[in-house]
């Protein structure tokens, strides 16, 4: 290494060296790698390298009937698969012009909640350690726990949900569930102020947040970003509210946006987001309504397992619908954006009117994140690109597809 | 930004960190929500997607398989492999039915395809192997995968509240119930 002297400000000037960060980094949350050249501990350049965790679901998705897609959509975002399974359901239901019943928008909503929390959950737990706080990690997952076992209850897995399906959900929620998940909600607000106790104050974490990253709200715009990285830019914008799915506009609640842009901005509005996610949820428990389901909609919906064991059409219906895909889905295109805890999950639906999609797009949040990361981190130090990563909360299964 | 003396305070004698050691010294005396895992087991939750049975009819002893094929062909990701052929009286015979469990990814689409409750995922979930062999499961080991987890009540069960219809028994009741007339 050549060291010489600068003449600009006096200051020593040494060569300028390329770091490898990733692809197994553990701060990288998954498998993104940056090439970083750095001079001394400053980022001058940061290039992200994506697509190592490319599995080609949007091309097998072309090859697999509309029912088929749904595990793959499991698979992008796999912290939070319950709000990818609503969102393309939502998305195919749209294309089909059936409507859910009451009941299942209102378990859909319920269930989105919950996967929001778990997705937060598992940010802040990460985030945290990532940034030095070991003990909130422990304490988060206590609280995924319970979470995750509300799922296998309901559905049987408790990542990979699968749960709903088009035209509904596939389980009826129980009066013991919705106590279990009550209770919950009950607990929650409690346990957010035990992580805002450990870290909200902290000097350390104020240290290596405040002022870092910082991003205004205009460039977060022309970025793309969505989600909590864009309303901690004090940016009012959330699909829920824009674009309502589900039953979010029939009920109360509020978009935390934050000031600066910064981290600790970032942080504080997940955190706040805990609180509407949970009295979300609260509110849907009080007003769900009884009723089916599933929609009886026999051209595009599976049919009750009663009326396929004792009656021929039914048979044949669901012979067709799993084998083929629906006969008459309608020819057009449609694109129906949801908020997922990451940001803006889009799906671009084509059909040729045949049982598949004749091309299915994402338009998944942490893809366009990692784009605004360079953005973040040059000319700060080498230390805070963890923080930057960790605050615009990447999953790479959802960035790679 | 002037610092007010109640800050001043604050930053001098560590108040907030002081507040975040108190809670988890306090945290010390509530009792573990940890499991010491593989001494201390949990059980699943009835209805668990892991480990693929085929279902022993009560009324023959055999599969209640009959290969139609549904399952395999609703898989998304093509893990069940049906071999059939004619038998003597023109019907269906099952030949050889083979799960690869390591391509499965637990969706139960079988399940919910299966017109006959013929398949079923069991909640046993600690399996492992040295080979790959021992993840192909042919038709005699799927049918004691059943034995060995849900028979008895708890596959009466399964099927009952996740699968089948609310008053009507699809495991356990006869083949003919449940086929749909001789179409």
């Amino acid at each position: 290494m050549t060291i010489e002297k600068t003449e600009a400000n006096g200051r020593l000037k040494a060569e300028e060296l390329t770091l490898n960060m990733g692809p197994q980094h553990p701060a990288t949350h998954g498998v993104l790698r940056l090439v970083l050249e750095l001079d001394g501990e400053t980022v001058v350049k940061c290039t992200p390298h994506i697509g190592y965790l490319h599995r080609g679901v949007e091309k097998l998705s072309e090859h697999s009937t509309y029912f088929q897609v749904l595990p793959l959509t499991d698979r992008l975002d796999y912290i939070s698969s319950m709000s990818n399974n609503i969102g393309y359901c939502t998305a195919v239901e749209r294309l089909f012009g059936i409507e859910a019943p009451e009941r299942a928008l209102y378990i859909r909503t319920m269930t989105g909640e919950m996967a929001r929390i778990l997705s937060h959950l598992l940010w802040l737990a990460t985030h945290a350690l990532d940034i030095g706080a070991m003990t909130v990690f422990l304490y988060c997952f206590r609280e995924r726990e319970k979470l995750v076992d509300l799922f296998e209850r309901l559905c049987g897995a408790r990542l990979t949900v699968t749960y709903p399906r088009i035209g509904g959900v596939k389980n009826d929620v129980t009066d013991e569930w919705l106590d279990s998940l009550f209770e919950f909600t009950e607990e929650f607000p409690g346990r957010i102020a035990e992580y805002e106790t450990l870290i909200d104050r902290n000097r350390i974490w104020l240290q290596r947040t405040k002022g870092i990253g910082v991003i205004s709200a205009e460039e977060a715009v022309n970025r793309g970003l969505s989600g909590p990285t864009l309303r901690g830019s004090g940016v009012a914008y959330d699909v829920r509210k824009y674009m309502p799915y589900g039953v979010y506009d029939r009920l109360e609640w509020e978009v935390p946006i934050g000031k600066n842009g910064d981290v600790y901005d970032r942080y504080r509005v997940r955190m706040e987001e805990f609180r509407q996610s949970n009295s979300i949820i609260r509110q849907c428990i009080e007003r769900i309504p009884s009723g089916p389901i599933l929609a009886d909609e026999p051209k595009f919906v599976l049919p009750a397992k009663e009326r396929v064991l004792n009656d021929m059409e039914h048979l044949v219906q669901q012979f067709i619908l799993m084998t083929k895909g629906p006969q008459t889905a309608p020819k057009g295109d449609v694109y129906v954006a949801t908020e997922v805890p990451k940001g803006e999950l889009g799906y671009y639906i084509i059909s040729d009117g045949t049982g598949k999609p004749y091309r299915m797009r994402v338009r998944a949040p942490s893809f366009v994140h990692v784009a605004a990361l360079p953005g973040l981190c040059e000319g700060n130090l080498i230390a805070d690109v963890i923080a930057n990563i960790g605050s615009i909360d990447i999953v790479l299964g959802e960035c790679d597809r | 930004m002037k610092m007010t003396f109640n800050d001043f305070i604050k930053k001098v004698f560590f108040v907030e960190i002081a507040k975040g050691l108190a809670l988890t010294m306090k945290e010390l005396f509530t009792p573990a929500v940890t499991r010491q895992y593989p001494k201390e087991k949990r059980n699943p939750f009835p209805g668990a997607r892991a480990l693929h049975a085929l279902v022993r009819s009560d009324v023959t002893g055999e599969a209640k398989c009959v290969g139609c094929g549904l399952c395999a062909a609703v898989c998304p990701s093509k893990c069940i492999h049906i071999y059939t052929t004619e038998g003597s009286d023109t019907m269906k015979v099952v030949n050889r039915y083979e799960i690869d469990v390591l391509r499965c990814v637990f969706c139960a689409f079988c399940v919910e395809a299966c017109p006959f409750g013929a398949i079923a995922l069991t909640d046993h979930f600690e399996y492992s192997g040295y080979s790959r062999e021992e993840f192909h499961y042919t038709k005699e080991r799927l049918l004691e995968n059943w034995d060995k987890y849900m028979a008895g009540d708890k596959g009466k069960i399964y099927f009952e509240r996740f699968w089948g219809p609310k008053e009507k028994d699809i495991a356990h009741s006869k083949p003919s119930v449940a086929a749909g007339g001789g179409a």
